[in-house]
């Protein structure tokens, strides 16, 4: 059970619709002309104790998957990924564990900037309207909780 | 024994040209019984009940002037329209001849099927009778035992008539089963993996191919993680590749007759005419856009080539509208002119030239060396026989058809590539890493065969700098390809042009599942594979030889055997080892056409993602074996529907309700649904008469868009009336009333047409106000004017008729099935739906079964008929006046003429026999649509459907609909009573 079953659904972070229109600029686009359509985000490859926070999977889930990976799965410590709007949700269920554990966990938090890809689609079919890509900047978060060592 | 023999026998009885329809012989089958059993004059009695009657109801019965209809015919209609005066005794004398005749050979003859026990009563039979003779009764011993030696005399006679086809060892012989097996591809083309297929697959023969359907194990939930995880495996060499070839401007202007750019981007999109992209497109008869559509084709344009205005098109479609297709492009490229196949015209642009010359000089030796080996085998065989060869292609088609037409006008020529391109699709994130593993770039020749002229295409390719130089960007694109995690990642159709070697080559010894490298990601030219993720393919990179047919024919003939490459192996020093210099032969060219996964819809973006590669003929086993050797799993038809079911996109004949193969399609599946439910004993079936549902084996999508229509007209009267009423409440009598009216006229012309104008289809969606699949977050829509009647209407105005496809989503419990009914809630309902239970659902109450009594009244006037003949004819003139009076008579006569016509003869138990009434008012709740796919979604993780609402249907639900409610429906399966509530997202 430690292992997502579909890391299709279960892996992928979800960027908020909110960051689009924030981190770039409205201007060289017409939303009448063209169809936006977001690409996944990158994926890297993923240990056995990576979980990626999702706005879609029920945050009670997701915590018990983290306790269990901790608990059960016998890991001393696991990555809690989060990006755009799910930052939020990661922190939140890092903190949780922290707490639900009485002090034995700790935590260490990075940020980083994941590059998106966005495709646009003319709407207009014609030969003159070429599709295009453009790449945008959102936040992540990656939380590394642990047992600390004994010594 | 007397008795039974009477029972079965009637059915032979005929009497030259008199049709003898079913129900008679049902009857007589009764009759006979009964005066058999009285014992009487069972032989003639026995036989017709006509014959018994009192010369009064002989005229009645006489039919036609010539023939005599045996037994007592149901509509009584037929007998007072042409009653002769005269019997004329010739005729009649010897029907009755004929018949006593036949009833007397019946009586005579015993069968080898025939047993003895068969004469004992039911409580006396055992087990195994017909083996053990001592478990019969002593006195029938005798009897058994010569039948026994007599079944058995003629058992071995009829295996010695079989053992004349030669022995099993001579008929695995590898020519022998070649011959057996081209003899079988004749019908029915055969894939070039059948063979692999036909021992793992339930193969089926569908639009003329053998196809697999589903794997004979158990996996369905592992092929769709290996869709969703890793890769899934699918032969699609079955579409059908026509290939089209002239000037752009005249090819563009040609093709845009089949197309709208109201639909979406044509033959013409941008990215598309470089070749960097695969396009899709549904085409429609030539100018006919709305209506008339044959089905959606995907097409790739060959790159162009420096200085040349001579383009190449491929246009993929399915084997059910290749015919259609291929004579609508006929007539708009106006080419008519046939070619004679031997005198293929191949017109390529001008750097293939230099390379068919040396090609046709070197021709001759591979051809040698065959017949030096042919003629080895034939001498062992008789001479007459054509020696065996492996058909590659299409084997159904006589070599003498033409597959090239011509235009003198336009200068397009159409050729038809069916069978000529193996095409694989490759479904999943890591389809790409399975590339990467089995395909290895083309080996370039080293120098000594360079200076030597050779008959293979690779060489004399090698000779050329700028086709090396291209080969090595190619390559260098097909390595960072490897460095990819997911093939989402890649710009949705991108095309990729390459030489492999031989993938037999680098076959592992053991199947392993091909994973992404994951360490090769600090060396990774970050920069170049940036590139390639947001622009794609350059231009240039995605040529391939594989567009060129004299490179094509090259490579297919001088395909290394497998024996040949199993005995090099065998010669190589280390065993296992590779072979080091790769063998000449072993190139070739490929396509490499990426597939867009999910594009619609909020979540599982790019889901199914995947490749597709296109291979020339002939290579598509050693292609194959190696790709399985990856670990992949490999899919049939049924997931390819599964396939495209979880990317939300309609599946080809099934979802195309307004194609002529989606009509063809619903036709056989109507068949196939209506036999397997006759093949149940009635008292076992699902009664659909009762759970109100009218048309469980088919949607009468015709009958529901004009319902609908004639509603919303009636509405809008209404509306100018009274405008305090503004709504579908009408009563159902004058609705119907109208209805027969209005259908009557309407008949005529029958033409649904499904919603593919991709402004409507944007406002429909908004007015739908979308939310992902569970309806937890609703999304931003654009500018969406906002639903009002005024906007209703002319909305309407454009497409009153026509349905558009929607997805369900469940929202608690509930699995749709195939034709599950889409209904519109109450106020009620909805009030249900606030208070969060699952057992809270609507349920239809049960419906009364009009037909039952017509049914008994049927069974009992056809025993009735048996003992006392004069009676029946009034109870059948009861029985067929009484249910059309019960029944609504609402008529859409004409709706199909075969059910129809079934339905007049016989009644089947627990179906609404034709004509239906109304469709849309039938149940308590008025239904839109109905389902043409469903089933619980993995993907989802809930109950997902797709199917057709009426477009004039859904407005009037949405307008009716509080606002938190909107876009909110109910799902009923045909066998079930229970509403569930489902959530309406139309994605564009």
């Amino acid at each position: 059970m430690a292992d997502p079953r579909n890391p299709g659904t279960s892996s992928i972070p979800q960027a908020a619709p909110a960051h689009t229109d924030s981190t770039s600029p409205a201007v060289d686009m017409d939303p009448v002309e063209y169809t936006l359509r977001k690409r996944l985000p990158r994926k890297l490859p993923k240990r056995r104790n990576d979980v990626y926070v999702n706005m879609k999977t029920d945050f009670r889930a997701q915590l018990a998957r983290c306790q269990k990976l901790l608990e059960g799965g016998g890991h001393r410590e696991i990555c809690v990924h989060g990006l755009g709007l799910a930052i939020n949700r990661a922190i939140n269920i890092a903190l949780q564990l922290q707490a639900t554990s009485q002090g034995a966990l700790q935590l260490a938090a990075n940020t980083s900037t994941v590059e998106l890809v966005d495709d646009l689609e003319p709407e207009d079919p014609d030969e003159a309207g070429e599709p295009m890509t453009r790449t945008r900047n959102n936040s992540a978060i990656h939380i590394k909780v642990f047992y600390p060592d004994p010594q | 024994m007397r008795a039974k023999k009477l029972r079965d026998q009637p059915t032979s009885v005929m009497y030259p040209s008199s049709p003898v329809t079913v129900e008679s012989s049902t009857q007589n089958g009764g009759d006979a019984r009964d005066t058999g059993a009285t014992g009487g004059d069972g032989a003639t009695g026995g036989d017709d009940p006509s014959d018994v009657k009192l010369p009064v109801e002989r005229q009645k019965n006489r039919h036609q002037r010539d023939g005599w209809v045996r037994g007592h015919q149901k509509d009584g209609a037929v007998y007072a329209k042409d009653m002769s005066k005269y019997i004329s005794g010739g005729a009649f004398a010897r029907a009755r001849a004929a018949e006593v005749k036949t009833m007397l050979k019946a009586v005579n003859r015993t069968t080898g099927s025939c047993h003895v026990f068969g004469a004992l009563p039911k409580h006396m039979r055992r087990r195994a009778m017909g083996h053990n003779v001592k478990r019969l009764p002593r006195r029938l011993r005798d009897v058994a035992n010569r039948m026994h030696k007599k079944s058995l005399q003629a058992g071995s006679k009829k295996k010695k008539e079989q053992t004349k086809s030669k022995s099993r060892k001579a008929r695995r012989r590898h020519g022998n089963l070649l011959l057996e097996f081209n003899r079988r591809q004749r019908k029915n083309i055969w894939l070039e993996t059948h063979i692999w297929h036909a021992k793992r697959f339930h193969m089926v023969k569908k639009w003329g191919y053998c196809l697999g359907d589903r794997p004979t194990y158990k996996c369905y939930r592992p092929c769709y993680r290996a869709m969703s995880t890793h890769c899934l495996l699918q032969d699609l060499s079955y579409h059908c590749c026509i290939e089209l070839q002239g000037e752009e401007d005249n090819m563009l202007a040609c093709l845009s007759q089949l197309t709208s750019k109201e639909a979406g981007p044509t033959f013409a999109a941008a990215l598309c005419i470089l070749g960097r992209r695969q396009g899709s497109v549904v085409v429609y008869r030539a100018g006919l856009y709305p209506s008339q559509p044959l089905g959606p084709v995907t097409f790739l344009w060959r790159p162009r080539t420096q200085g040349s205005t001579h383009r190449q098109l491929w246009i993929w479609a399915h084997p059910s509208i290749k015919q259609d297709l291929l004579s609508e492009l006929q007539g708009v490229c106006q080419c008519f002119e046939a070619v004679v196949p031997p005198v293929v015209p191949v017109v390529t642009p001008a750097e293939v030239v230099p390379s068919l010359e040396p090609e046709l000089q070197s021709e001759k030796t591979p051809e040698a060396t065959q017949t030096l080996r042919t003629k080895r085998k034939r001498n062992c065989k008789d001479s007459s026989e054509p020696p065996a060869k492996k058909i590659l292609g299409d084997g159904t088609r006589s070599p003498t058809t033409p597959v090239t037409w011509r235009s003198s006008s336009t200068g397009i020529v159409i050729n038809d590539l069916t069978m000529e391109i193996v095409r694989y699709r490759l479904i999943g994130p890591q389809a790409h890493s399975v590339l990467a593993e089995t395909l290895e770039a083309a080996s370039v020749c080293d120098e000594i065969n360079k200076s030597q002229p050779s008959s293979l295409w690779w060489p004399e390719h090698c000779k050329d700098e700028s086709k090396m130089n291209l080969h090595q960007q190619q390559a260098d694109i097909f390595h960072i390809l490897k460095d990819i995690y997911s093939t989402g990642e890649l710009p949705s159709g991108t095309v990729l042009g390459l030489t492999v070697d031989d993938p037999r080559l680098t076959l592992p010894t053991k199947k392993v599942k091909a994973l992404p490298c994951v360490k090769s990601t600090q060396d990774v030219d970050e920069e170049r594979m940036k590139e390639l993720v947001l622009r794609g393919v350059p231009d240039h990179c995605c040529q391939s030889f594989l567009w060129e047919q004299s490179v094509r024919d090259n490579v297919t003939d001088n395909k290394m055997s497998e024996q040949e490459l199993n005995r090099m192996r065998s010669e190589v020093l280390v065993p296992g080892s590779r072979l080091s210099p790769t063998p000449l032969q072993g190139r070739v060219p490929i396509l490499l056409v990426h597939q867009p996964g999910k594009q619609v819809g909020h979540e599982m973006t790019s889901w199914g993602a995947g490749w597709d590669l296109l291979l020339p003929k002939g290579w598509g086993m050693a292609f194959w074996i190696p790709l399985v050797y990856r670990g992949v799993r490999i899919g049939g038809l049924n997931m390819s529907l599964k396939h495209s079911q979880n990317k939300g996109t309609p599946h080809f004949p099934h979802d195309y309700p307004d194609c002529p193969a989606g009509v063809r399609f619903q036709e056989e599946q109507e068949t196939e649904l209506l036999d397997k439910f006759k093949r149940r004993p009635p008292a076992k079936r699902t009664n659909f008469v009762k759970h109100g549902c009218l048309a469980p084996f088919r949607c009468p999508w015709q009958q529901l868009a004009e319902e609908w229509e004639l509603i919303t007209k009636e509405g809008r009267v209404e509306e100018k009336r009274d405008d305090q009423t503004q709504t579908t409440t009408n009563t159902d009598t004058v609705m119907e009333e109208e209805m027969t009216s209005h259908l009557t006229v309407t008949k005529t012309q029958s033409c649904i047409t499904v919603l593919r104008n991709r402004k409507s289809l944007k406002l429909l969606s908004g007015w739908c106000r979308p939310t992902t699949s569970k309806g937890q977050r609703s999304c931003r829509v654009g500018q969406v004017p906002p639903l009002s009647s005024s906007a209703v209407s002319l909305f309407l105005t454009e497409h009153g008729v026509s349905l558009v496809w929607v997805r369900l989503s469940l929202l608690a419990k509930g699995k749709p099935e195939l034709h599950a009914m889409v209904c519109v809630p109450v106020p009620e309902d909805l009030k249900l739906l606030s208070k969060k239970s699952d057992s809270n659902c609507p349920q239809e109450p049960l419906h009364r079964n009009h037909f039952k009594s017509r049914i008994k009244r049927r069974n009992k006037g056809s025993k009735k008929a048996a003992t006392s003949s004069s009676s029946t004819d009034k109870t059948e003139g009861k029985g067929s006046d009484l249910p059309s009076a019960s029944v609504p008579k609402l008529t859409t006569s004409t709706e199909d003429p075969q059910s129809s016509s079934e339905s007049s003869t016989d009644l089947i138990f627990g179906l609404w026999p034709d004509p239906l009434p109304s469709i849309t008012s039938h149940c308590s709740r008025v239904s839109l649509g109905w389902v043409t796919q469903g089933d619980f979604s993995l993907s989802a993780g809930c109950g997902e459907a797709l199917g057709f609402v009426s477009v004039a249907g859904l407005l009037n639900t949405l307008l009716n609909q509080p606002m938190e409610h909107r876009g909110m429906v109910l799902l009923r399966n045909p066998a079930s009573l229970h509403y569930r509530f489902a959530k309406i997202n139309i994605e564009v």
